[in-house]
């Protein structure tokens, strides 16, 4: 049944590389990225605003808005980028027209 | 999720009916990505600054940007290898690669931080390409009949002989693309991952005979295409 020429024959082209060096599209990167959020909120809440800020990273304006809010802790770690139109524009566009600084969906947008 | 800690080589993830790597998997994929880390070695850094053990553990927190960090600095390269095993299955490359991630998220707590965060990331991703072979290759085989007189392909030498490198590597790409998915993905599995007819079969449920068969018919499919040029 197995035929040497073409067993050999494919066992040279093995050694062609598959291509590998694509990078992932930015609206690839919004769904995982919402997929995520979303399967973590299953299991309980986020951490919340204050301690993301407390840790170094940089909110986009609307997470500042809720940071300083009075209102508690357990409203700060809402996923509330599950309302905002820059999810749902990045998910579904590469180059979704979104650039305010601290938002992961325009970050991914740049890398 | 648990704090429970194991290694890679013998953590389980919940991958369906796959089962859990042996340790020779884990070596291989420690060896095919440069990702690996050796004893002694620095722990790896992201481009965005966080080590891997403090990403892992953010993750685990929940931390949103973190999370973000942990998906911008891996979907490359999940990305990038799911694309080069599943097209030109474009419909199904995006729902791989986000499994991959969901698989990683719920499997977290095992990663104990030995080997690099972004080849035990790999690793999940080869096993969940796997998955997606041993599905396709259990459905029923094609009916056509290809053990025909066709004629000889050349010697791979004569073909780096005639074509430049990235010739070779462009015809054979669009030759694999052009092939019913089956063939393409028994070729790919067998020729690139480098998987045995045996274990192909074990993964499958199929005898090694009819593994054998299929790659048989994908060889000859391939050869018949290159050589009229497709």
């Amino acid at each position: 049944m197995v035929n040497d020429h073409d067993e050999q024959f494919m066992k040279g082209l093995a050694d062609v590389k598959l291509p590998e060096s694509q990078s992932a599209p930015a609206s690839l990167k919004a769904k995982v990225y919402s997929a995520l959020l979303r399967r973590q909120v299953e299991s309980g809440s986020l951490a919340s605003l204050t301690e993301s800020a407390l840790c170094g990273h940089e909110l986009c304006v609307f997470e500042q808005i809720v940071r300083i809010s009075p209102v508690g802790e357990s409203t700060k770690s809402l996923n509330i980028c599950r309302v905002c139109h820059a999810r749902v524009l990045a998910e579904h566009l590469n180059n979704a027209p979104i650039y305010w600084s601290g938002c992961p969906y325009v970050d991914f947008k740049k890398s | 999720m648990g704090s429970s800690i194991v290694s890679p080589a013998n953590c389980f993830f919940s991958w369906g009916e796959n089962q859990p790597p042996t340790t020779k998997q884990i070596e291989e994929e420690k060896g095919n990505f440069l990702g690996a880390r050796v004893p002694g070695e620095p722990e790896a850094v992201g481009p965005t600054g966080l080590e891997d053990s403090a990403l892992v553990a953010a993750v685990l927190r929940k931390d949103r940007k973190a999370t973000a960090q942990f998906v911008d600095r891996y979907a490359d390269s999940v990305y990038c290898y799911v694309r080069a095993r599943l097209a030109p299955r474009y419909d199904q490359i995006e729902d791989l690669v986000q499994e991959v991630f969901l698989s990683t998220w719920e499997n977290l707590t095992h990663y104990r931080g030995e080997g690099s965060l972004q080849a035990w990331v790999m690793g999940i991703a080869r096993h969940k390409v796997e998955d997606y072979y041993r599905q396709r290759l259990r459905a029923p085989e094609p009916l056509d009949e290809a053990d025909q007189d066709l004629p000889l392909p050349a010697s791979a030498q004569e073909i780096h002989r005639f074509l430049e490198e990235d010739e070779l590597r462009k015809k054979t790409w669009r030759v694999l693309a052009d092939l019913p998915e089956q063939y393409r993905l028994a070729l790919i599995w067998r020729y690139w991952e480098k998987a045995s007819a045996r274990d192909m079969a074990f993964k499958t449920g199929k005898t090694e005979k009819a593994i054998e068969r299929l790659l048989a018919r994908a060889r000859a499919e391939f050869r018949e295409r290159w050589n009229h040029g497709q």
